[in-house]
């Protein structure tokens, strides 16, 4: 192992592992590491899954030679000092909407995100809390996502409650209208181009990609944020392409020329698979809530989990 | 205020015009308000002035107590109390007055994105310099928090409010940071702004909008009010066109028979 870190790239990140057919469940790794394949920075992954790295270390951290960079916002700071930049083309004023559009995310959807998933009691015990407690070593498993989940809680009431009687049934409402609201602007802003400045992807794509990702992919019981970007198709479009582009193992970002072509036809065809099972899975729901949809259903659930596990496994190959 | 409370209240608001008697609610301008409270207080008068609604400004040291949501300013319309710049946006677009009505979609997400650039960069960097800067906290914001209130109350109370953006501070991830962060910080935020407004009068060009109406009360309010060091004005005064812009605004808008109320209004902190 010691060996391996000495002959590969000095940078190693840690960070929480793949799932849900992402390459990490983790908002703040996601982005780091799609800004990474974006600018083509090689980082070494070390996944903290199931180590005491996950109680001590904050997470995402880059691990250098002398020192540990840790957060997003500095780990994207460094790889840009490194001239790994992937804003390097975009004017000033497109830099200043970057910053802004980051701002809307964090004001708008992060607390809703927070909700949906740490405090959201349905979610939290049948998604979240699982998910994590099986990758964090006992005893910790029974403190930790119970700390994560009132950290979130907390931070929902400071930033949005009013003080000094904070409920969180005050602020239900209004977080999901805004997250709503900020997911709507969002869809606006992109459009119908590929991403959000035109045909390269830069931190901005990496920012939303980290908030919406999660989001687009996990199943959740209750999940009305989640209803509502389903709608969105441009957004559920864009992080279907980074995933297809970014994080199959045979598509490896702007690395290999070689490849292109061939990575380009199979990302197509995720593509179709993705909207053909997107559009059976609607299908299918739209069947389920209406009451007459007994003698089609085992048919259509058939070839949707066909399709479904084709796609899985291509993922996790 | 919750959903059925804002549908209810945009109803409502659509039946009734503008009154003449309407009345923003503020602490007292010369020895209470602080510099965030008066930003967001100028905002929503510079935002106002631009819809041409007229309002009167009362100046009330229990401000903060009277209004709906515990934030100043508030305006009193008719029957109905609104606080903050984004509802107050709401209520009056209810009414029929918009500025944001010519502009496209994707405008209209990009001038909420940059409010919110505002709200988190230069709100946040404001409370962090008045609450958890020690010097201005000691030497300005406590004393000037706590006038109206008698002894032990304006300790307690100063005490509690300075306890609150700590907390909210620390859940954000700003208590870690040093007050030279935040200067970096509200120059990053200044820099976006300045770049995004180049050489237009406006952000959106021709006509003003909410976001021009927020980013001049907090520059105007920076600009104008003295604190312990003045190392927050001197890091909006490197954007020259940032400058113009809110000259731009006093004359358009606080330019008329009251050019010297604005002044007034701007509580010199010494």
């Amino acid at each position: 192992m010691r060996a391996l870190k000495n002959m590969a790239a000095p940078m190693e990140l840690r960070c929480w592992g793949a799932g849900w057919g992402l390459p990490s469940v983790h908002t703040e790794t996601l982005i780091v590491l799609a800004y990474a394949k974006f600018s083509g920075a090689d980082l070494k992954i070390h996944v903290v899954d199931c180590t005491w790295k996950t109680f001590t270390g904050t997470i995402p951290a880059l691990v250098l030679e002398e020192t540990v960079v840790t957060g997003h916002v500095e780990i994207l700071n460094h790889l840009r000092k490194q001239k790994y930049n992937a804003d390097y083309d975009l004017s000033a004023k497109q830099g200043a909407d970057t910053l802004a559009f980051i701002a809307l995310l964090e004001e708008k959807l992060y607390p809703a995100l927070l909700h949906t998933f740490w405090v959201d009691a349905e979610n939290y015990s049948n998604v979240t809390r699982p998910w994590f407690a099986s990758r964090i070593p006992f005893p910790l498993n029974f403190y930790l996502p119970g700390r994560k989940s009132s950290e979130a809680v907390n931070r929902i009431l400071l930033t949005q409650g009013r003080p000094p009687l904070y409920s969180i049934s005050e602020v239900e409402a209004k977080i999901y209208n805004d997250a709503k609201e900020c997911l709507n602007l969002l869809s606006y802003r992109l459009g119908s181009s590929e991403y959000f400045f035109g045909n390269t992807p830069t931190s901005l794509d990496a920012f939303i990609f980290g908030f919406l990702g999660p989001l687009h992919k996990v199943h959740l019981p209750s999940g009305q944020l989640q209803q509502h970007l389903k709608q969105l198709s441009n957004l559920c479009h864009f992080c279907d392409n980074i995933i297809s582009t970014f994080f199959m193992p045979n598509a490896s970002g702007f690395g290999s020329f070689g490849q292109e072509t061939v990575d380009a036809n199979l990302q197509k065809l995720t593509q179709l698979v993705n909207k053909e099972s997107n559009l059976i899975e609607k299908m299918d729901d739209n069947l389920r809530s209406s009451p007459q949809h007994k003698p089609r259903k085992s048919n259509n659930m058939r070839s949707s989990q066909v399709l479904n596990g084709g796609d899985e496994s291509s993922v996790s190959a | 205020m919750s959903l059925a409370a804002e549908a209810f209240v945009s109803q409502i608001a659509a039946v009734e015009p503008w009154p003449e008697n309407a009345t923003l609610y503020q602490p007292l301008k010369d020895d209470q308000i602080l510099l965030s409270d008066h930003a967001s207080s100028l905002a929503v008068q510079a935002y106002l002035r631009m819809c041409t609604l007229p309002v009167q400004v009362a100046c009330r040291a229990n401000a903060e107590y009277m209004s709906p949501s515990g934030k100043v300013p508030f305006i009193h319309v008719g029957n109905q109390v609104v606080s903050e710049l984004g509802p107050i946006v709401q209520f009056t677009k209810a009414k029929g007055h918009s500025l944001s009505d010519g502009l496209n979609e994707v405008q209209k997400a990009e001038m909420k994105a940059y409010m919110e650039l505002v709200n988190s960069m230069l709100l946040t960097a404001e409370l962090y310099i008045l609450w958890c800067d020690e010097n201005t906290a000691k030497q300005i914001t406590v004393p000037r928090y706590s006038t109206p209130y008698p002894w032990p109350l304006n300790h307690i109370l100063a005490y509690q409010k300075q306890w609150e953006v700590k907390r909210k501070m620390k859940a954000i991830g700003w208590a870690g940071k040093t007050i030279d962060q935040v200067y970096e910080d509200v120059s990053q935020c200044c820099q976006a702004l300045s770049q995004r407004l180049g050489t237009q009068p406006y952000f959106f060009n021709k006509q003003p909008t909410e976001l021009d109406a927020l980013v001049f009360g907090h520059l105007f309010t920076i600009l104008t009010t003295e604190l312990t060091s003045d190392a927050l004005a001197e890091r909006v005064k490197n954007y020259s066109n940032l400058l113009s812009f809110c000259q731009r605004i006093e004359k358009n808008y606080f330019g008329d028979n009251d050019s010297s109320s604005i002044v007034g209004r701007i509580s010199p902190f010494s």
